[in-house]
């Protein structure tokens, strides 16, 4: 670290917000997506602004850029970058300024890179644009850019373009293109919220040292209470366009004093959540910002709601020195182990019960045509010898990264899609001999939930068809019949019976997977696939919705499959846990052999990138040692798949594939040099 | 790549010979026999079954059409009786001319569409868009001869500012030399394509402007017209790409109608003529020419895409 990163006394704020506000002139409405935001920021530091979807974090990010979306205008404020006024500055100023001297990278590193220009030529863009740099020099910067943001062999990207790059890869190159003329400001609007949780932490780590390299200020927005415990300095929370508070992060974590702050922690899951108590939820969901309720933006959703809160806005003082709060009624602190009542967990079978669902060596494989220019066949084996069994009433879940197989899996179970080899037995039927009207009836029984409730709804159907549709399908029932059964589906799912006349595009997120639950439901189906049921969804939102299917998996006996790339969302639900990785299943076991007693490096080294919601953690990306990303499924290494990303790699892992050996009962995994000894083989052998 | 193209030619020829053989059942087993139309109403029954025996007419369909594949092999498209000339000289005398036409109006087309398109998307929603939408669908769903009468109306037979004629000349480019004369045709040809096009262009760009791309090139510090022209110009053009190659059924038909309405000596009057005669050998040999021409057109369209899109080009 350079001895100049540390801003010293006489530093003035690099970046001053005040007062801010932000509309967004639609059709319809004006909506108030930011009102009267103040913030501050300093070289050297790094500012977490966090906060729920729509609550105007972006919005604030894009303000200060100058580049609001079509019918946003700042209303009200000011922003100052080094004492310079931005607000007004008409666009050919503003030029200069962006990419210069104030920087911004965004969510998708997929969508956000040209695709018909070379890397090269995006990151020496802003350089030749600003520093008046000739080809060749620009050439020169892109180089050392990319080699600053760790992309091995940089001569080589420079003339690749964007699609032959992986995901995590693509954010490297952003912020390369972002840094290249050393501006003042970064702006990072969910820098890593698309990537998977092992390339998150890599990434953030790059951040946080340009940031000090190059003394820079960092605005890190995002949604994730454990992104910033890790790397904020400070924090400011937002709800419904408003600061609500602001701290140094370690105060804020410790002694919030905002019911919002509070609650947000709360429903951050957490690897330590016990399975046996329900999620900690906000009722409700944020309120409509084109009509913003008078008084507390918050006070509908608050417990600690008062009539005063409900008429009179509070306005954001400081509370401590350092410490600003916009409350009435303040709390003090964190809440405790959760108040929510003990949920009945699910009886467990006095003896093993025979299987639901059982899948023999499942495997796929996709013939991906001729590729154009080497005439070569090449295939995609998706997932292959997967095994693995499930009892009534259980639930399975299957971690992993992107691409690894999850989803095809998931496909293969609910008989959407056909195995290349082995089986699926479900309820005591091979699916894989099932046909024609067999197969229909089998499906009653296996049902699925897809993870967007955007797309898994068709638009052009009300609520109340798509809900009777599967009735429809199966010839269940007369109209007046299946009327019935729809209304107390929307009873189990705690939706109102008004519903079934609304189309998909009047509800939010959350009500939306409701209604996907409720479909899923209608047929009384013994096994629900759950694709990432709310990965899609905010915090709070998302354990309504893990506290829904947890409640009617114990009122009807329901197995669950719930895939994930969230391991805190699978650990809360499921009784047994698959690791998956490049289409193999690499560990199998309890939540607690998984979380407290891996076995696989891999397994270990997912575990340690999830970023804690708590400051004093230690930051995930120094144990792990997995710095790179997951290979291409086209030709996956030879012997182990994980051996090129495993710090304990051996030469043995190259020649030899490892198979699953059990560590404890029911606890396997397939590691050549596992992170605790195996049974004995002798023991196995039973 | 070469492999690629190597394919998609080989499917071609499989294609237009599947054209040439509906084609010719068509038009054998449409009307009377080829001597009856070519020797006219009046010929007796006798003179008209001497010329088709000459001709080899009286022999089965099978036999005559792997006849007319023979010449084809040979690069012959047959001979023309009505005007005695073979269909080859025929369509080679007047395919400069309507290339020439086609060409330039096509080439106008995408010079007013592509700025077009690209000004509406961004102007999404405003007066000049919405003319612009009004406009463009009014060019498009009038009729290519209605278009023509309607611009012969206003500026020859009204204004009396141009002649309602196409030039007579015949040099390939006439339209060079006599442009006040061909500026009717030329406007009528890209008038009904720069409608196509613009529709397509405005949509494809608009598609692009919501890409998170083009927000990184604003913050990169890059005015609106350098995101404009360096990123989206490109990436939007690329449907249009594939456009132009599958619109040369539409310029081909486009160019029989106008050149019978302005008289322009082409492919497409030879057509509109021969289909009058009922000169069978000339409307086989300009439909395979013009399947052709469209199969080829798809080929190139497809290998510009590739030119233009790095992701296609590795599959």
């Amino acid at each position: 670290m350079k001895p100049d990163a540390h801003p010293t006394a006489d530093d003035g704020p690099v970046l001053t917000i005040e007062g801010l506000s932000t509309g967004i002139r639609l059709r319809k409405a004006d909506v108030a997506a930011v009102s009267g935001v103040d913030l501050h920021l300093r070289r050297g530091e790094t500012l977490g602004l966090v906060g729920e979807s729509g609550c105007g974090k972006s919005m604030t990010g894009l303000s200060v850029m100058g580049l609001l979306p079509p019918g946003g205008g700042i209303t009200a404020g000011s922003i100052k970058l080094a004492g310079r006024e931005l607000v007004g500055l008409p666009d050919k100023h503003y030029q200069r300024i962006r990419g210069n001297e104030i920087a911004m990278i965004f969510q998708d590193p997929m969508t956000s890179l040209n695709p018909t220009k070379t890397i090269g030529e995006q990151v020496a863009e802003p350089v030749r644009l600003h520093r008046g740099a000739s080809p060749k020099q620009a050439r020169d910067r892109a180089l050392d850019m990319l080699a600053l943001v760790g992309i091995a062999r940089p001569a080589e990207r420079l003339g690749q373009y964007p699609h032959e790059l992986s995901g995590g890869l693509r954010q490297r190159v952003m912020i390369a293109m972002a840094l290249s003329c050393e501006p003042k400001v970064l702006i990072a609007d969910e820098p890593t919220t698309a990537l998977d949780v092992t390339v998150q932490a890599q990434v953030l780590r790059l951040l946080h040292d340009l940031k000090d390299r190059l003394g820079m200020a960092m605005l890190l927005i995002t949604h994730d209470m454990g992104v910033i415990a890790q790397w904020a300095d400070r924090v400011s929370v937002m709800y419904a366009g408003g600061i609500v508070e602001s701290a140094r992060t370690g105060e804020l974590f410790t002694g919030m004093r905002h019911p919002y702050a509070q609650a947000l922690l709360a429903c951050t899951p957490r690897l330590t959540q016990r399975r046996d108590r329900t999620l900690f939820s906000i009722p409700g969901s944020p309120p409509d910002l084109a009509h913003p309720p008078a008084g507390c933006r918050f006070a509908a959703r608050c417990a600690h709601a008062t009539d005063r809160c409900r008429s009179e806005a509070p306005p954001l003082t400081e509370d401590r020195p350092g410490h600003t709060l916009a409350c009435w009624n303040p709390v003090d602190g964190p809440l405790g182990p959760v108040a929510a009542e003990a949920q009945t967990a699910p009886e467990t079978p006095a003896e093993p019960a025979e299987p639901v669902l059982a899948i023999d060596d499942l495997a796929k494989e996709y013939a991906t045509g001729r590729s154009l220019l080497r005439g070569a066949k090449r295939s995609v084996k998706a997932v292959s010898g997967v095994s693995f069994s499930v009892e009534p009433g259980r639930t399975f879940g299957l971690v992993g990264e992107s691409g690894c197989g999850k989803s095809t899996l998931a496909r293969m179970i609910v008989a959407l899609e056909k195995p290349s080899s082995g089986g699926v037995t479900a309820l005591g039927g091979e699916l894989g001999e099932l046909r024609g009207r067999g197969l229909r009836r089998h499906r009653r029984n296996l049902q699925m939930m897809f993870q967007d409730p955007f797309d898994a709804l068709d638009p052009r159907m009300r609520i109340g068809a798509i809900l009777r549709e599967p009735f429809a399908a199966q010839g269940i029932g007369t109209a007046a019949e299946q009327l019935a059964a729809v209304r107390d589906l929307l009873d189990e799912v705690g939706l109102p019976h008004t519903v079934l006349e609304r189309y998909p595009h009047e509800f939010s997120g959350g009500q939306r997977q409701r209604i996907a639950l409720a479909r899923a439901l209608a047929l009384n189906p013994r096994v629900i696939v759950a694709d990432e049921p709310v990965s899609a969804l905010d915090v709070s939102i998302r354990s309504q919705v893990l506290n829904l299917m947890r409640r009617l998996q114990a009122k009807h006996g329901l197995t669950y499959v719930v895939i994930s790339h969230d391991l805190t969302v699978v650990r809360y639900l499921a009784d047994t846990v698959g690791v998956m990785y490049l289409g193999k299943l690499v560990e199998i076991g309890s939540p607690d052999d998984i979380y407290l007693r891996a076995a696989h490096p891999y397994t270990a080294g997912l575990i340690a990138a999830i970023p804690e919601p708590d400051p004093d953690a230690e930051p995930p990306g120094d144990r792990d040692g997995m710095d790179t990303e997951m290979p291409s499924p086209f030709d996956p290494p030879s012997g182990c798949r994980f051996r090129t990303r495993c710090p304990r790699a051996q030469a043995r892992c190259a020649e030899e594939e490892p198979v699953l050996r059990d560590f404890d009962p029911g606890h396997s995994a397939a590691c050549h040099f596992p992170l605790r000894e195996p049974q004995p083989a002798a023991a196995q052998v039973g | 790549m070469v492999q690629y193209v190597l394919r998609r030619l080989g499917t071609s020829v499989v294609v237009i010979l599947g054209v040439s053989l509906i084609t010719f059942l068509l038009l054998h087993g449409m009307s009377g026999s080829p001597g009856r139309a070519i020797l006219g109403v009046q010929a007796s029954a006798e003179a008209v079954a001497a010329f088709d025996r000459e001709h080899g007419y009286d022999r089965s369909l099978v036999i005559q059409y792997f006849d007319y594949l023979g010449g084809l092999l040979h690069g012959d498209l047959g001979h023309s009786y009505k005007l005695n000339q073979s269909v080859n000289a025929l369509l080679a005398e007047n395919a400069g001319r309507t290339a020439m036409l086609s060409a330039v109006a096509l080439i106008l087309a995408i010079c007013a569409a592509v700025p077009l398109g690209v000004f509406q998307a961004v102007k999404r929603n405003s007066i000049g868009d919405n003319v612009l939408t009004a406009l463009t669908f009014v060019a498009y769903s009038m009729p290519v001869f209605l278009l023509a009468m309607l611009l012969i109306q206003v500026f020859a037979m009204g204004l009396g500012v141009l002649p309602a004629q196409a030039a007579q000349s015949s040099s390939d480019f006439v339209i060079f030399t006599e442009p006040r004369a061909m500026l009717l045709p030329v406007l009528t040809l890209s008038g009904i394509t720069v409608a196509m096009y613009s529709r397509y262009q405005r949509s494809a760009a608009l598609d692009q402007l919501a890409q998170d791309y083009i927000r990184v090139a604003r913050a990169k510090g890059l005015s609106m017209r350098m995101v404009l022209t360096r990123h989206l110009l490109r990436n939007a053009c690329i449907p249009l790409v594939t456009l132009i190659g599958m619109s040369i059924p539409l310029l081909l038909t486009g160019n029989l109608v106008v050149e019978s309405v302005f008289n322009y000596p082409g492919l497409g009057l030879l057509f509109f003529n021969s289909l009058n005669n009922q000169d069978y050998p000339v409307l086989l040999g300009y439909t395979l020419v013009a399947a052709t021409l469209t199969v080829l057109g798809n080929l190139v369209a497809d290998v510009l895409v590739a030119a233009t899109d790095p992701r296609t080009r590795r599959a």
